[in-house]
């Protein structure tokens, strides 16, 4: 039974209560404690770095060859917080309940009203901590308004917040490693996790400089390696994001819930040729002052100058006219996709839509534009050679963000006792869909302020057991399997390359299960996906040896791991028999095309545990206490 | 189009180097550079040869792990600019391209393409940052900085750490890198506590790195992706210069 | 490293400031043969004898010997930062050749005043070589010796050719001192980088066509 621990008490003080009743550790006692990190984004180096502070002895893993590089650097657009700062009717309450509203009732309570309740210090740290927020001239912060919201609450540094965010977390934890309380293993990737006794204890992760297989044990083991969406190949992730962490983790019994909500993104690069590797994102923040069109007539050919007014369809304003061009991803992106397949697309692909400035221009002038965005378009303009200050952007929905992931508890830990999720890797907040500039949010508050508070309720425990050693035959076993992993792959010798297999996924997974899905596409899928494990696992081929650095094996065993994980995904969409959030199942929707919800069935995280057999669902029901779930109209 | 390609290849640091050639065909002007180098890659691995190493990520610009000198310019022939935004209509039909990695003693090779940037890691360990505890903030607005400090830290701190500067440099100075941190932090009213302290760690853990002095070139803030300025390594001077000799 | 540049930077800004008094000093060159003459004879010989001169030539001296020592040191350093150079490297496309060529043009203005100080400084301070005749007034002739010197037509396209890599040398130079200690005025660094052409452009300019005036004189 799936026991989500939420603490008694009203919403406002349950955080409050759990922590006046978890255990404390003696300071003495906590450098004997060992965490592994694996992740070094906002959520791993933000934990990795307060749990030193706190005492713990850390290791922190990534694959990269520097912790500046995890992919929060990407996030552009800002990072909520209910500071009210502007005075325009924001609280913890409001932030709370568009959060869940935003996630379309498929999150938890208490977990969105702490994420609300705690972004306000989140500002305070990161502010201390150095980062260049933008200022009014008077020296306050400034806010911005952001997909999905009607208030002004999101802070921003330029068009880089994550990355300023980000350098932030690395900096303190790269001031934690030369206090010598982290132990950095930068461009090591974790390949397995190891648990004894039903009890995370330590990692296998391979040196990905030498190839060899390194054994690390700890009391806790704490995942925060980001998003899957790369399972679509195409997406607006890093090229190295991969899921194979918390497959792995998957396998070795923690639950998987809600696989299959994964968010489109409105506002990316159209896709120009088929040997593209990745999608570029464009801040969403330019929907605040750009108005999304596409031409009133199918197939136009003219210039998107040459368009008169009276001859555009700005359907996002025509179909949501409160919330017009900040209507939540998830809409938006639908939106396009829509008119898209009806034959309005734009570019030489017909697979895009115009972002169009023009207005914004006129209104505040060039000026405020270009100090606002800037740096976006100056970045549209190397990349497509385009200058959007003169003609409209063309953008089109891509991969984005994972809203599912591991499962965890109100603790942030998963079904294996020791392990903890933190950030984009797990499934907590954001329900079936993700507001704008809440990803930043949620892996920092994770890291920094949720898991150093719980997980001392966890390691209190583990000091009276033995200490972990990898001496322990539980770990030659599994880096046993880990390598015989490896030389499997290396031994097929076959004739496709890893890519070509990725790509098929990619096709499939975004064709049958991405902003829309049906039935009779899933089932297919399934099968398609299948056929693809196992001609991966006879065909390809990988040349070099495991006993170097080698970024096609690298690929393999990331891809190994997708195709499985692509057909968790696909089950778990084809099991929820509704639409909410991203997940829209054309089955299940109004007659004006808007996602039709299924609350007396579906009110519940699906979470999935492994098993050589298939997947097994297990359901964690959602109970509404303090707010009734509404339909989600943002008409 | 079709490109030769001149690759550096090394097995790893202990081993010596050699360029290598590469014809590729079936590129096209929309492929970006490093999806052309991907595109090389599988004709490798149907070829039975090892793939070539090289860096990336985010593939967006902003992550710094990619960087390459291309046909005699890090990032490639376009000023500020990283290797990953670099598109192959950029490059004529039939030429040559010649792929060096980062050369510099601070900068070790670990193979092929990929150098060893954690030199980087270090300077910004010896006071990169602003040494206060999770959960010891002040309320954010009780900070006021205003918006011209605001933004001439920003401009600072945009540095994305790809290492370009160091690349492009004929004596592989790390002084842009270093001073826009130096300058990011000390130009806040957050980082005037360490202030004095941080600029003279930092640079002395840069000259520990090995890293050659500033002559003024100018050629990393013509290949920094982020378009530091170089004035920012006058402005760590002038911090150098009080926190030594003006104290 | 710092230190160093810092060292490179003060000797070069006085070395810049002696510039513009030897070529003031030398402007009296340029004056009918006999005013020049008696001018420049006691000119030179009231610097000889002025205590505070002396002095300073001492720093002039240290300065010089400094500045090669240290941009010697530096430049092996650097150097050794980068041991192994690219195959290719387009460094104009993204600076001036000067920049990157200071060590090159350093030996250049060095070559040219080791000729230079042995052309003169040896003969009159240390009475190398040919004795130095009195003029009329009393006062060693270093007028003569200049005279005598650019008679020579070779001398004369040395001491201009070699004007070029000292105005390179001083344009590149003086702006870079002034960032070294620490100048960061973003305007100021514009106009700053005007001053140094000018400044380079007079002494390159100045210096280089003085020897052209005394051999048509």
């Amino acid at each position: 039974m799936l026991n989500s621990k939420i603490p008694e008490g009203p919403l406002e003080n349950k955080w409050r209560n759990y922590q006046i009743k978890s255990q404390l550790i003696n300071p003495a006692n906590k450098k004997k404690l060992n965490v592994i990190v694996v992740g070094s984004g906002l959520a791993g180096a933000g934990a990795a770095a307060t749990l030193a502070e706190l005492g713990y002895d850390v290791q922190c893993f990534c694959y990269q060859d520097s912790a500046r590089r995890a992919h929060s650097v990407a996030a552009q657009g800002g990072i909520n917080a209910a500071k009210n700062y502007q005075h325009d009717g924001d609280s913890v309450w409001r932030m709370f309940y568009d959060t869940l509203k935003g996630g379309d009732f498929r999150s938890r309570e208490a977990n969105v009203y702490r994420l609300a309740e705690l972004s306000a210090p989140l500002i305070d740290h990161y502010v201390q901590q150095g980062v260049p927020f933008a200022r009014e001239y008077g020296g306050v912060l400034v806010n911005r308004s952001f997909g999905g919201v009607q208030v002004q609450r999101t802070f921003y540094a330029r068009g880089q917040t994550g990355q300023q965010l980000l350098l932030a977390a690395y900096s303190q934890l790269y001031k934690m490693k030369h206090a010598k309380k982290v132990t950095m293993f930068p461009r090591h990737e974790m390949l397995d996790l190891v648990v004894i006794d039903g009890k995370a204890k330590g990692i296998i992760a391979r040196d990905l400089v030498t190839g060899q297989l390194k054994r690390f044990s700890a009391h806790a083991v704490v995942l925060a390696t980001g998003g899957y969406s790369r399972v679509f190949r195409l997406s607006t992730l890093a090229i190295g994001c991969n899921g194979s962490a918390i497959w792995k983790a998957h396998k070795r019994g923690a639950y998987f819930a809600a696989p299959s909500f994964t968010q489109i993104h409105p506002t990316a690069l159209p896709q120009t040729s088929k040997a593209q590797s990745k999608l570029t994102l464009m801040s969403e923040s330019l929907r605040n002052d750009g108005r999304i069109w596409v031409p009133k007539k199918k197939d136009d050919d003219r210039k998107a100058n040459s368009i008169p007014e009276e001859e555009r369809d700005y359907y996002l304003e025509r179909r949501y006219p409160s919330f017009g061009n900040l209507a939540p991803r998830d809409i938006a992106s639908r939106a396009a996709k829509e008119r898209i397949d009806a034959g309005y697309g734009v570019g030489r692909l017909k697979n895009a839509v115009y972002l169009d400035f023009k207005h914004a221009i006129e209104r505040f002038g060039m000026g405020i534009i270009k100090d606002r965005y800037g740096n976006l378009f100056k970045m549209y303009k190397k990349i497509t050679g385009v200058d959007a200050y003169k003609e409209p952007m063309q953008i089109s929905p891509a991969a984005h963000f994972s809203m599912g992931g591991l499962w965890v508890d109100y603790e942030l830990m998963t079904t294996v006792p020791g392990l903890y999720a933190i950030g984009e890797c797990n499934f907590s907040d954001h329900g079936a869909n993700r507001l704008g500039a809440n990803s930043l949010l949620q892996a920092s508050i994770d890291g920094y302020f949720v898991l150093p508070n719980t997980i001392n309720n966890y390691l209190a425990n583990a000091l009276k057991e033995e200490p972990p050693t990898v001496e322990h035959p539980e770990f030659e076993q599994v880096e046993n399997e880990v390598q015989h992993h490896i030389y499997k792959l290396l031994a097929i010798k076959g004739r496709k390359t890893v890519d070509h297999f990725h790509r098929e996924l990619g096709k499939i997974m975004w064709q049958e299960c991405a902003m829309s899905r049906n039935k009779k596409g899933l089932e297919k899928a399934i099968l398609q996906i299948e056929k693809i494990r196992s001609e991966f696992w006879t065909d390809v081929k990988v040349t070099g040896s495991d006993k170097e650095m080698n970024t096609e094996l690298e690929k393999a065993l990331r891809l190994a791991d997708f195709i499985e994980l692509g057909l968790l995904m696909c089950t778990d969409a084809l099991q929820r028999e509704e639409s909410c959030g991203a997940h829209f199942r054309e089955e299940y929707q109004t007659s004006e095309g808007e996602a039709l919800r299924m609350d007396n069935d579906y009110s519940f995280v699906s979470a999935w545990s492994y098993s050589k057999d298939g997947f097994k669902l297990h359901k964690e029901v959602l109970k509404y206490e303090n707010v009734e779930p509404t339909v989600r109209s943002y008409k | 189009m079709k490109i030769t390609f001149k690759i550096w290849r090394q097995e790893n640091s202990n081993t010596s180097g050699d360029f290598k050639s590469y014809d590729v065909d079936g590129l096209t002007e929309d492929m970006s550079f490093l999806e052309a180098l991907d595109h090389l890659n599988e004709l490798l691995v149907q070829r039975d040869e090892k793939v070539i190493a090289y860096e990336y990520d985010c593939r967006e610009g902003i992550c710094g792990q990619c960087g390459v000198f291309i046909n005699g310019r890090a990032h490639g022939p376009h000023a500020n600019m990283t290797t990953c935004q670099l598109h192959m209509r950029s490059f004529k039909d039939g030429g040559t391209i010649v792929v060096e990695p980062w050369r510099a003693k601070s900068f070790p090779i670990i193979k092929d393409l990929v150098v060893d940037r954690s030199a980087f890691d270090r300077i910004i360990e010896h006071g990169g940052y602003i040494s206060a505890k999770t959960g010891t903030a002040a309320e954010a607005n009780a900070i006021l900085v205003g918006k011209e400090i605001a933004d001439k830290a920003m401009d600072a701190a945009a540095c994305i750490g790809c290492g370009a500067c160091v690349a492009t440099c004929k004596n592989a100075s790390a002084a842009l890198f270093t001073a826009a941190k130096i300058n990011h932090l000390n130009n806040l009213p957050q980082g005037h506590q360490e202030a004095d302290k941080r600029v003279m760690e930092m640079t002395w853990q840069m000259e520990q790195e090995g890293f050659g002095s500033c002559t003024f070139t100018g050629a990393c803030e013509v290949e920094c992706p982020e378009s530091i300025s170089i004035t920012n390594i006058a402005e760590m001077n002038a911090r150098l210069v009080k926190a030594k000799w003006l104290r | 490293m710092f230190f160093r540049k810092t060292i490179i930077a003060l000797t070069g800004l006085f070395l810049c400031i002696f510039l513009i008094v030897h070529l003031s000093a030398n402007c009296i060159l340029m004056l009918p043969e006999e005013t020049a003459r008696s001018l420049y004879n006691s000119y030179s010989t009231a610097l000889r004898e002025s205590p505070l001169i002396k002095v300073i030539a001492y720093v002039l001296y240290l300065s010089i010997v400094l500045h090669i020592i240290y941009a010697l040191i530096v430049t092996i350093k650097n150097k050794k930062a980068k041991p192994q150079r690219y195959l290719m490297n387009h460094t104009k496309e993204n600076s001036s050749w000067t920049s990157q060529n200071m060590g090159l043009i350093g030996i250049l203005v060095l070559l040219f005043l080791v000729v230079h100080l042995a052309n003169f400084w040896a003969r009159i301070k240390l009475g190398m070589g040919d004795v130095v005749a009195l003029d009329t007034n009393g006062h060693v002739d270093v007028y003569e010796v200049t005279y005598s010197l650019f008679q020579n037509i070779y001398f004369v396209l040395f001491y201009t050719l070699l004007m070029i890599p000292l105005g390179l040398h001083l344009n590149h130079g003086l702006k870079s001192a002034f960032k070294t200690l620490g100048f960061y005025h973003k305007k100021g660094l514009r106009v700053l980088a005007k001053v140094s052409l000018f400044y380079a452009g007079i002494m390159a300019i100045g210096f280089g066509i003085i020897p052209f005036i005394v051999f048509f004189k």
